[in-house]
């Protein structure tokens, strides 16, 4: 966690992790290559560079675009997400590619620098098939490099979670951009209907992920619940909530966990201080709750990290009445000790 | 803390599922229709493809 800096803290399931994607990517391109070499003999091999590269940049961004809703609707993915920036970092090292073959193919060979001849050999903003999506390409590259350069901890560390996450939801504006350059670039000219069906069923499946999650998300924001006096509100029922897990509502525009363990109830801030994964959907492992997207690991009791490590996340008060979990919606500072509620014994009424 | 960024998010995909179908499928549909090479008599001869860009 975050007692020390680490360039990367490399463990078993990153390096596996690591692994499969660099092996993935290394196969896919050589066999783009490989077969390319056969389909399209005219095409020299910086044209099969550049087309692998780009082709498998798009790709992997599809993946990284579907990885963080399908961890919403299925928690069975979650495993994809732990070590999501790496494959973020390759998109880009992959878009790269595209992006350096295809400027010294096109643009290094005349009068004008190759980035001022990129940006302003096509000025053709008004019409849709000539358009200028070298430049959309570009300005997507831009990001992806923006983003990878601050994928690191330390950045997200420094600039806050909240910040750092809104800094990294322009990958939404660079996947918008790669379509404008795939559909008005590559589909201009290769007008096969596999190349446009296989970009539009990855539009398709990308938007409607993420309008599910979203659609998901915000019925939990919106469901009321109800005030029982002294200032609480009724979360749950205590039998609602499996042993060692959570049950996650939203009080005062923001979500509390409300985990079950050993006979007792305790309420913490289901934002984790990490990357703000959701708490409340890891478990308690030895004594603590543990975030399912990178193991940050928080006791139920008082919020706060065991040592050495320092993060802290809110406490909530909670009563249990009648079989019900009952919580005050206002958050105590982070860190705050609060008793856990005992769950009575069966039979016996709170 | 984060449901102002889940509103964004949700706002963000509303606005990108009504651009990018719009965006795609006009593309598509306003593309230049190249026409299809004349078939050289000499079937033995190699057919090149009409345009090839990366």
């Amino acid at each position: 966690m975050s007692h020390q800096y680490q360039a990367i803290g490399w463990n078993r399931q990153k390096r596996v992790y690591d692994v499969v994607v660099l092996a993935g990517v290394t196969l896919y391109i050589a066999l783009f290559i490989g077969f390319g070499t056969f389909l399209f003999p005219y095409a020299t091999a910086e044209t099969l560079i550049i087309r692998a590269a780009g082709s498998a940049a798009f790709l992997l961004l599809h993946v990284v675009l579907c990885i963080g809703p399908l961890c919403r609707l299925d928690s069975r993915f979650l495993p994809l997400l732990y070590n999501r920036r790496h494959l973020g970092v390759i998109t880009f090292l992959l878009g790269a590619v595209h992006g350096i073959f295809g400027i010294i193919q096109f643009h290094s060979l005349g009068d004008k620098g190759p980035i001022v001849s990129l940006l302003t050999s096509n000025q053709n903003f008004g019409s849709l098939p000539d358009f200028p999506f070298q430049q959309l390409g570009f300005l997507a590259l831009l990001i992806l490099f923006l983003m990878a350069a601050t994928s690191h901890d330390f950045w997200l560390r420094n600039l806050t979670p909240p910040i750092w996450k809104t800094l990294h939801m322009l990958v939404y504006v660079a996947y918008a951009l790669l379509i404008g350059h795939v559909t008005l670039g590559l589909l201009q000219s290769e007008t096969s209907p596999v190349l446009a069906v296989a970009t539009g069923a990855g539009l398709v499946t990308v938007l409607s992920l993420h309008l599910a999650a979203g659609s998901r998300e915000r019925e939990v924001d919106r469901k009321k619940l109800n005030p029982v006096g002294e200032g609480f509100v009724d979360a749950c029922s205590v039998e609602s909530i499996p042993e060692k897990c959570a049950a996650v509502v939203s009080v005062s525009g923001e979500r509390v966990a409300i985990f079950k363990f050993d006979g007792k109830i305790s309420a913490i801030s289901n934002v984790c201080r990490h990357q703000n994964g959701p708490l409340g959907e890891g478990k308690i492992i030895d004594g603590c709750v543990t975030c399912p997207w990178h193991g940050y690991q928080y006791l139920p009791e008082t919020g706060g990290s065991p040592p050495p490590f320092t993060e802290k996340v809110s406490t909530f008060y909670t009563q249990i009445v009648n079989g019900r979990v009952w919580i005050d919606p206002k958050p105590n500072p982070p860190g705050t000790r609060v008793e856990p509620s005992r769950i009575p014994e069966a039979g016996v009424r709170a | 803390m984060i449901q102002p960024l889940r509103k964004t998010h949700r706002r963000i995909f509303l606005a990108l599922a009504l651009l990018l179908p719009t965006l795609f499928l006009s593309g598509i549909a306003f593309r230049h229709s190249w026409p299809a090479p004349a078939k050289s008599k000499n079937s033995a001869a190699r057919q090149l493809p009409s345009r090839a860009t990366p």
